[in-house]
């Protein structure tokens, strides 16, 4: 009895694993993770930028974009604002002890553009 | 004793007897016959409970009091002594199965909907109903909408409000309960469903269901449209409204497919995370509801007859003879076409809050200096500030081509001043190759309003070449 119960149980799961709908984009677990997904370090994200805001544990989120306040590249991994888009610059001043916290700021712009 | 077991089991699936019927005072009778249960669609017959098991609680926000609920009930004496004015709108909100009518969404949703309107916004709670056996919930609405019909006729005859002004929000099994509650008033105003749930209801006759004749304008938005079995989609996938609005294609949101961890530690809190991994695509229907009160813009549907059609770009832009609604709370400021229903509206949104999205054609025309793999994006600038980089093209690159894609982008910039390209390598090439856009045409979809820029010169990958305006 408890045997046929376990088969058709199992068949059941691999029915539905069969039938999962397969995602276009690869999806992952611990890199190449979508925005909103929980991170530790910014080279796990897609978008290259492991965010997180005062309060709340990091995670993915799209980069900055053109006069949006930034973060200048940083060792640590995480950001309080994200990294700029492509071609963009994150002007603003840099300090050391910015660079020991983690709060060199700026604003991204267009280094070719006036 | 095997008999009488299986005996037992026949008669906890098949319920109550067919042919029952049990009456309550001032909502009639309900029967468990045809076309209530004995179907294909409905194999378990049960009544629904009595209003004083379902405990269906009033809850009523005005401006006056936007922070505490009032409850009112079934009684014009009651009603009288709340804040309630026959003079102004009311809205119905209502939660679905396992839900309550004092979750914050229904309450978030009364306050937002209050700070652009002046209406009695009364959240229906029905938790001691819902939180049972699904098919217990799914005829339990039954008494709950006309309970709704019966408070809607004391509006009318005690308060002067005519049912045109009422306009009844229901989640889920909550579409339905609107449904009950709308085929017992007729000239309902307007009745919106939120992902209408699919099992028991899609496929059955329109006396079980939500459809258009339920109230003069019924508006419903899709968001969980896959079949039940065995994908867990929980919302119909058939159009029942006036206008049906089919978000980012109707059946798998954006947002909803992240790693468990992620999903449940959600930046709302463990519970909404936890309600996000058990049901996020079916949730997510209310959450665009919500936001599209403060944006209409940002949730406009174009017409279209399903999602192959609107992905390669056969639907867009709007135009004077295929004009788009709002979708959401705005969706009744749509003319709908005398005699019209079940018209269909495709539309993609974002990931997270904020959901609103502007979807523009852009049309790219690139040269180089010899033909390379990478892929370039493309950024807008208006008045209102600018988007994010949109990716057009992935592969290969030839000088000369053109490309062309639809971006829903997070902003609306207004009108546009310039254009940003950017292109990039996938691999180091030493020959340094160089790319530009010739021309940029982008297109609004909102008003077919296109913006023609120019550019002249090749940049290294990486670098942004400015565009501006040639018209």
């Amino acid at each position: 009895m408890m045997r046929t119960v376990l088969v058709i149980a199992m068949c059941l799961v691999a029915l539905a694993l069969a039938t999962t709908p397969e995602t276009s984009e690869e999806k992952g677990l611990f890199f190449n993770l979508n925005n909103g997904e929980l991170c530790v370090n910014s080279v796990q994200c897609k978008s290259s930028c492991c965010h997180h805001s005062d309060d709340y544990l990091p995670r993915c989120a799209p980069r900055a974009a053109d006069n949006e306040i930034c973060s200048k590249k940083s060792l640590y991994g995480t950001y309080y604002y994200c990294i700029c888009e492509d071609g963009l610059k994150c002007e603003g001043d840099w300090s050391i002890g910015g660079s020991i916290v983690n709060t060199n700021f700026g604003i991204c712009t267009d280094p070719h553009h006036a | 004793m095997w008999l009488l077991l299986i005996g037992g089991l026949l008669h906890c699936f098949i319920g109550a007897v067919y042919g029952a019927e049990v009456c309550y005072e001032n909502l009639g009778c309900f029967s468990n016959e045809k076309p209530w249960s004995g179907t294909t669609e409905r194999p378990i017959a049960r009544l629904p409970w009595s209003p004083e098991k379902i405990n269906a609680r009033f809850l009523l926000f005005t401006r006056q009091n936007i922070d505490l609920y009032q409850e009112i009930s079934t009684n014009a004496d009651v009603i009288a002594r709340s804040n309630y004015k026959g003079s102004r709108k009311t809205s119905f909100i209502t939660h679905g199965f396992i839900d309550k009518g004092d979750e914050n969404w229904l309450l978030d949703m009364c306050k937002l909907i209050l700070s652009v309107e002046d209406i009695n916004c009364i959240c229906l709670d029905w938790k001691s109903g819902s939180r049972t056996l699904y098919t217990q919930a799914a005829n339990n609405i039954r008494v709950l909408g006309a309970q709704v019909a019966y408070m809607i006729s004391i509006f009318k005859e005690s308060f002067q409000q005519s049912p045109e002004n009422v306009h009844i929000i229901g989640h889920s099994l909550g579409s339905h309960l609107a449904a009950e509650a709308g085929r017992r008033t007729p000239g309902l105003g307007r009745i919106t469903g939120l992902d209408p749930a699919e099992p028991y209801f899609q496929g059955c006759p329109t006396l079980v269901r939500l459809d258009p004749s339920d109230a003069l304008f019924v508006d419903v938005i899709h968001s969980d449209a896959l079949p039940m079995i065995p994908y867990l989609g929980f919302g119909m996938s058939q159009a029942v409204g006036h206008l049906d609005f089919y978000p980012n294609g109707g059946e798998s949101m954006p947002g909803c497919e992240k790693n468990i961890i992620s999903q449940i530690v959600d930046i709302d809190g463990i519970w909404e995370g936890t309600r996000d991994f058990v049901a996020c695509n079916h949730l997510r229907s209310y959450k665009y509801y919500s936001d599209s009160i403060l944006n209409p813009e940002g949730f406009l549907g174009y017409s279209c007859t399903n999602e192959a059609m609107f992905v390669s770009g056969q639907c867009f832009p709007c135009t004077s003879s295929s004009p788009c609604p709002f979708m959401g709370h705005h969706a009744d400021k749509f003319k709908v076409p005398n005699g019209a229903e079940k018209l269909k509206f495709y539309l993609n949104t974002g990931d997270s809050r904020p959901f609103s999205r502007y979807r523009y054609r852009v049309t790219v025309t690139i040269d180089g200096s010899r033909t390379n793999t990478g892929y370039f994006k493309v950024a807008l600038y208006g008045v209102n500030g600018n988007t994010r980089q949109y990716e057009i093209y992935k592969g290969t690159l030839s000088p000369g081509k053109t490309y062309e894609l639809l971006i829903d982008v997070e902003k609306e910039v207004d009108e546009l001043t310039h254009v940003k390209f950017i292109w990039n390598n996938n691999v180091l090439n030493p020959l340094l190759p160089k790319f530009g856009a010739t021309q940029i045409i982008v297109e609004r979809g909102r008003d077919r309003k296109t913006f023609k820029f120019c550019g002249n010169g090749i940049v290294r990958e990486n670098v942004l070449q400015t565009l501006s305006s040639c018209q």
